[in-house]
């Protein structure tokens, strides 16, 4: 993940943690640096001190070239000095050969001195060689003014290094410890801060993908806050969010109710029509019900006006009672929405062109399918003028159910357009309520909806519909 | 660098020992003076404490024992009457013959007689004297038979002497010194007495097992306690003449004894230091 795309609780103390390492490579560095110039310092001035002390004894014996007091001198000062850890101290004369030394055998009587001595001191009082952990320093041994010899000594200084390792690992853990402190600290601060911020994000994340739901008290921060007040204005937009849907689906189900009354009114022609006939019938089987080639034409007539009311009244209870149908939708639905129309058509003078190349079921979602498409027809009914045509073409093309309505009226407008292709648009006050119902039943069955304003005039509302696998619509029932 | 005990010399050194021992003074005339040279003892301060309660106790009278670095500052004490008695080496002995009178001898594994031995360092593979020639080399003192004359004869029998022979020497004024020399480096071989190092070989095994022995002398005269000419009857150096022949016989004597591995101390001729003598003579000659 980039840095720009971490969230905030880990960007603060990120940034806390950086600054800390910044700021203790600066002190640590300090650090040493002023540690490195005091041991150099201490160093320097324990060695003068240690060479002095043993010079100022080692004098008369050097005057006198007396090899066994000059080392029992260097013998003697070894343990006197635990603080400098002295390797080789060695005394050497005016001929600037060595007298005695604290390792004979390295540094024998008689000899020059070695030749580490030689080069590291270069005719300096102090050399320190950082690689070998050494240091080298050298005194003159003064008689009444006169250089009768000199001393020069070894010192191992790795104690200084390792004290050095050892304040700069304390530095490094210290300074480790307290950003890791630091940076939890951060990330615990920012963590509360941003919480409030998080339970506003996960509540508007989720009114993304469904109604927006409120925030509980019990997650509500105290009041007299900024949080509190921005989680009132939250809670308080959820309520009149919740006040509209709940406006609009009453309003919805009176406009659903109003399109009822219409079909209703059609639906009591149809059953109106055969009703004259099937009285007709009656009263031939009253008066000649005697004769039976009469009787059971009556009674033929009779049955064929029934089942036609039988068919309207059951399109209208497949349609407002969809819980009592369990078929899954096919051509009869469409059968059943042509029947529907029908007599809102014929109301209105509009000739119905009807094409369905669909045979059998299909795994679309019935309920909603019927409702949006018998929406489609009504507004296509009355949009198109007395003795224009509206048409309904249905195929199936590659695993989807595909329905187009057209109509000759003057054209969707721009606003009801939006209203059916797009997520956002939302009807203002009752208008647009249909289109805004028909677009959340095509929602619900996962279809899609495209407008076609053609160029000799009308619309076509092309509808397509995926199939799904049987098992996912079983539990979409369920759920 | 080694000095020759000359009589010129001798008087020198014990004007100056006279004049550096006012703690001598004798304040009470029944007082024991007893010196002791550096052999290998007078740097055991818990050794002198007893030697001293022994023989203050066996004396019946005050003990003083007496210290001094070096052979010379002791032997000038005593010629010079500012000692009594002092436990002297061989050397001295038949310098100062004339002047001195023995009071007895210690002995050493049953007799009293003692060596001197040739040293290296433990891990120099040399076996012979002539291998030592052109060595840095530690004597213990210009006045010590095991830890100068001998060496000094020896070299003398090869017509040389120890400045010709050697390339550089030293005195460490103290037999257990050279051992550290050679052990240390600081020297490639040394003269030491035999007996010290053998002692050595008990006492500080860590030391001695640094070193070998290349080199065994004859035997030779025990270092002897010696009182000045002229004093062999006083009734002090008899007392202690007595306490030391006792000392086996006590049980303080025998810690002492036992602490300086000797059996124990008797009369001994003064012969017992002629062949010390003809070494002496050998390297006047070689001289």
């Amino acid at each position: 993940m980039k840095v720009r795309h971490w969230p905030i609780t880990l960007k603060i103390p990120a940034l806390v943690a950086g600054l800390m390492i910044v700021v203790s490579a600066v002190v640590t560095q300090q650090v040493i640096s002023r540690l490195v110039d005091t041991q150099q310092r201490n160093l320097t001035a324990l060695s003068d001190a240690y060479l002095a002390g043993i010079s100022t004894s080692l004098v008369p014996h050097v005057l006198r070239g007396d090899i066994w007091e000059v080392y029992e001198g260097l013998e003697r000062a070894q343990g006197l000095y635990p603080m400098l850890r002295p390797i080789d101290t060695i005394v050497v004369g005016a001929d600037g050969l060595v007298i005695a030394s604290s390792h004979p055998k390295t540094s024998p009587s008689f000899q020059p001195p070695p030749d580490d001595f030689v080069a590291e001191l270069k005719g300096t009082d102090f050399a320190r060689n950082e690689a070998r952990n050494l240091a080298f320093a050298q005194q003159d041994l003064m008689y009444q003014g006169r250089r009768v010899g000199a001393i020069m000594a070894s010192i191992d200084v790795s104690h200084l290094r390792q004290e050095r390792d050892g304040v700069l690992m304390t530095l490094l853990l210290t300074n480790a410890a307290l950003t890791l402190l630091l940076a939890c600290s951060g990330y615990m601060i920012v963590r509360r801060m941003v919480h409030p911020m998080r339970i506003l994000g996960d509540r508007l994340r989720a009114a993304n993908e469904g109604p927006p739901q409120p925030i509980h008290a019990s997650e509500m921060p105290r009041k007299g806050g900024e949080a509190y007040e921005l989680f009132e204005s939250y809670n308080g937009l959820v309520r009149a969010e919740r006040q509209r849907q709940s406006l609009l689906l009453h309003v919805a189900a009176e406009e659903r109710l109003a399109s009822l009354g219409r079909l209703a009114s059609g639906m009591a022609h149809e059953i109106n029509n055969p009703l004259g006939g099937l009285f007709n019938a009656l009263d031939t089987l009253r008066n000649f019900g005697d004769r039976e080639g009469v009787r059971a034409r009556s009674v033929a007539l009779i049955e064929q006006g029934l089942k036609g009311i039988k068919d309207v009244v059951a399109a209208a209870l497949h349609n407002y009672r969809p819980e009592r149908d369990a078929r899954p939708f096919g051509a009869q639905d469409l059968d059943d929405l042509k029947m529907l129309v029908q007599p809102e058509a014929r109301r209105k003078g509009l000739s119905l062109r009807w094409s369905s190349e669909l045979e059998g079921s299909y795994q679309v979602q019935k309920t909603p399918v019927r409702q949006a498409v018998l929406n489609l027809l009504l507004n296509a009914c009355a949009a198109t003028p007395a003795g224009g045509q509206v048409e309904l073409v249905a195929k199936r093309v590659d695993d989807q159910v595909v329905i187009c309505i057209s109509d000759k009226g003057p054209g969707l407008p721009p606003a009801a357009m939006r209203l059916l292709t797009s997520e956002d648009a939302a009807p203002v006050g009752s208008s647009g309520l249909g289109l805004w119902m028909t677009r959340r039943s095509v929602s619900e069955a996962k279809g899609n909806i495209s407008v076609t304003l053609r160029a000799e005039g009308g619309t076509t509302i092309r509808l397509s519909f995926p199939e799904v696998a049987e098992e996912e619509e079983r539990e979409r029932a369920v759920a | 660098m080694h000095r020759l005990l000359t009589r010129r010399g001798f008087v020198a050194g014990a004007v100056a020992a006279a004049f550096s021992t006012k703690a001598l003074a004798q304040t009470r005339p029944d007082v024991l003076r007893f010196g002791l040279t550096p052999v290998f003892l007078s740097d055991d301060l818990a050794l002198l404490d007893e030697l001293k309660r022994y023989l203050e106790q066996s004396c019946g009278r005050p003990v003083q024992l007496v210290t001094r670095r070096t052979y010379q500052e002791i032997v000038a004490l005593l010629v010079s009457g500012q000692l009594e008695a002092a436990w002297i080496c061989g050397y001295p002995f038949v310098q100062f013959r004339s002047k001195l009178s023995l009071v007895a001898v210690p002995v050493w594994r049953g007799k009293s007689l003692y060596q001197s031995y040739l040293i290296v360092a433990k891990d120099r593979s040399v076996a012979t004297v002539a291998e030592l020639k052109g060595d840095v080399h530690a004597f213990s003192d210009p006045d010590s038979n095991s830890g100068y004359l001998v060496t000094s004869a020896l070299l003398a029998g090869l017509a040389s002497s120890p400045a010709r022979y050697f390339s550089h020497t030293f005195f460490t004024y103290a037999h257990r010194n050279v051992v550290r020399a050679v052990a240390s480096g600081l020297a490639q071989s040394g003269s030491v007495d035999g007996y010290v190092l053998e002692v050595l070989k008990q006492v500080e095994p860590t030391l001695v097992e640094q070193v070998r022995i290349v080199r065994r002398s004859e035997w030779l005269g025990f270092p002897p306690i010696a009182c000045a000419a002229g004093l062999e009857q006083d009734e002090r150096v008899l007392a202690l003449g007595q306490a030391l022949y006792r000392m086996h016989a006590s049980g303080a004597g025998q810690r002492l004894l036992s602490a300086l591995q000797l059996d124990g101390f008797v009369e001994q001729p003064p012969s017992l230091y002629d062949p010390i003598s003809l070494m002496v003579a050998a390297v006047s000659r070689s001289a």
